[in-house]
């Protein structure tokens, strides 16, 4: 009915937009870290040279380490929390769910940076509620920003906390798509609640888990912001994941070239991310 | 098999009940305590707020942490975000619509392997630290950065994949009979988006625009990064600035911080469900 043309003419607009600011950089960048950086211009080519003295930082393999143990712990949490929830709110009349992921989705629709603030004036600042109650009770203030341990432990809170609603309403809708007498008939079969999450729920929520395992795995990896306001990377640099490192390289160091070079090997790490979600959305034209 | 399944809720609530009912309890205090204290930390005075214990309701509120806020430019910075985010949401429509229209009904080079790239996209753009740094050098090489048009630029592109992605799913439902006999009565391409698909896709219009709404009210590494020219400052990095200009005062800082999420609640109030769907379409199909 059209010519074969009409099509792209109708992409086109769009794609700009994405190819200005999704794609050529990565290319761009690319290309820039491979040279010397002098004051933020490229200058001459040292190929992987970049590249092999940022691998060469001491420091560097125990941020990885540190993004290891945020990111496993957070989305390990937040699925397993999530689940719970989900499970438990599919089985309530649809009034009170609904009211539950409204609830639970209010973190999440809140940016970031006004999450991870009004959290730790709530919870851990000497004069917020928290420790107001403790007082109350007679219990000694915690510190916990300043032991490297519980700074990471609300770090991961603050993720869990924030992204909890998100991986909630994935996961309700896939539980929605099971058909109500697949468990009927399982029950029927004498098989026990255990049985039927494991045996029948568990394999048929495969794909919405799997999707939130990545998504979630995504956003933890690259968030800047809630480290940025609760810890600062600190005490020390405890908390200093990835993508603070990347960020205080390039905008406190003013190191574009390492800068670069390290949000490009992230990349590449999102990249794998993103062609795990690509195999499981079912995508067709 | 009806009765069975009741008896077992009865159980369950029996057994539960009181369980369920401080988890229940639990869960909102988790999840509305920051919001709520916050806001009636904005309202307290410096006195209030150092008043151990604290005061629930028992103080005279005031709108002195406000006002400092707004003597500092805050509500500039408001209207800036409002700007940018109605800027993005038309522009993600404008550009997605038709993207999404050719997606789902044109045959074309390179269909699939474009499409691939766009639901590659969604989760790309999702975790755009990585992309920052590539994306900054880049703009600042060819002059984009501190431009009035540079963070509604970026986050259409952020916002875009989602969009496309939501409406060609929705696109998808409609019978192509439908088109069919428009062309039958003469209608060309484009007269079938305008009168026969586009009132079709409003709830998906509505949930690609709520995300994307959101999703640029609420960006900040890209916001405090592309632009340095106050001028142009959006309302994310123009509080996490108030955090090292205040410091400890959280008067102002929870006056801001609300401020800041007012949009946003109102939007969701508003328009809660389409932001569930649109999570719920963007993310998983079928």
């Amino acid at each position: 009915m059209t010519s074969r043309s009409t099509g792209l003419l109708y992409i086109v607009p769009a794609f700009s937009a994405l190819a200005l600011v999704l794609f050529s950089p990565v290319f761009y960048g690319f290309w820039f870290s491979l040279h010397r950086i002098r004051y933020g211009t490229a200058s001459e080519f040292i190929g992987l040279g970049n590249y092999t003295q940022l691998l060469s930082d001491p420091g560097m393999a125990a941020t990885f380490g540190r993004t290891a143990i945020h990111t496993a712990v957070s989305v390990a949490l937040t699925v397993a929390i999530s689940l719970a929830i989900a499970l438990w709110v599919h089985r309530l009349p649809p009034n009170r769910g609904s009211i539950v992921q409204m609830i639970v989705i209010i973190p999440w629709i809140t940016s970031t940076v006004v999450a991870t603030l009004l959290f730790k004036w709530v919870f851990i600042s000497d004069i917020g509620m928290a420790m107001s109650i403790l007082r109350m009770f007679g219990l000694p203030d915690l510190q916990l920003l300043s032991d490297p341990n519980s700074a990471m432990g609300l770090l991961i809170a603050v993720s869990v906390w924030k992204r909890l609603g998100y991986a909630l309403i994935i996961l309700l809708a896939g539980l929605k798509s099971i058909p109500e007498d697949y468990e009927e008939a399982a029950s029927l079969d004498g098989a026990g609640p255990w049985d039927i999450f494991r045996l029948i729920i568990l394999p048929l929520l495969k794909t919405p888990l799997l999707l939130i395992v990545i998504v979630l795995t995504l956003s933890n990896i690259n968030t800047v912001e809630s480290p940025l306001v609760l810890t600062g990377g600190g005490p020390g640099s405890a908390t200093r994941i990835l993508a603070i490192d990347v960020f205080d390289r390039a905008f406190v160091n003013y190191d574009l070239g390492s800068a670069t070079s390290l949000a490009l090997i992230m990349f590449l790490g999102n990249v794998l991310l993103v062609l795990a979600y690509v195999r499981l959305s079912k995508w067709k034209v | 098999m009806r009765s069975t399944k009741t008896v077992n809720r009865r159980n369950l609530t029996r057994w539960n009940g009181i369980l369920i009912g401080g988890f229940f309890t639990f869960l909102i205090i988790l999840n509305t305590a920051p919001l709520l204290w916050g806001t009636l930390t904005s309202l307290k005075s410096e006195a209030d707020l150092f008043r151990f214990p604290p005061t629930l309701f028992n103080f005279t509120p005031t709108m002195e942490n406000y006002q400092r806020v707004f003597d500092s430019g805050f509500s500039y910075s408001l209207a800036i975000s409002l700007i940018y985010s109605a800027i993005t949401v038309v522009m993600v429509l404008l550009l997605g619509v038709p993207a999404a229209y050719a997606f789902d009904r044109f045959n074309f080079p390179g269909r699939r392997p474009l499409f691939l790239l766009v639901v590659a996209s969604i989760p790309l753009s999702l975790g755009a630290a990585a992309l920052l740094i590539p994306n900054y050098i880049y703009f600042l090489r060819l002059g984009l950065t501190n431009q009035y048009f540079t963070l509604p630029l970026i986050y259409t592109a952020h916002q875009l994949p989602m969009a496309i992605w939501i409406i060609k799913g929705t696109i998808e439902g409609i019978p192509r009979e439908l088109d069919e006999a428009a062309v039958a009565d003469g209608a060309g391409h484009f007269m079938i988006l305008r009168m026969i698909i586009l009132p079709l896709i409003l709830p998906a219009l509505g949930a690609a625009g709520v995300m994307a709404f959101v999703g640029s009210w609420n960006e900040f590494v890209a916001s405090t990064v592309m632009v340095d020219a106050p001028e142009l400052r959006p309302v994310q990095p123009a509080i996490y600035n108030f955090i090292g200009y205040f410091g400890r005062e959280w008067g102002p800082l929870s006056a801001a911080a609300i401020m800041g999420v007012v949009p946003i609640l109102i939007v969701f109030m508003l328009l809660g469900r389409l932001i569930v769907s649109g999570l719920t379409k963007g993310s998983v199909k079928g």
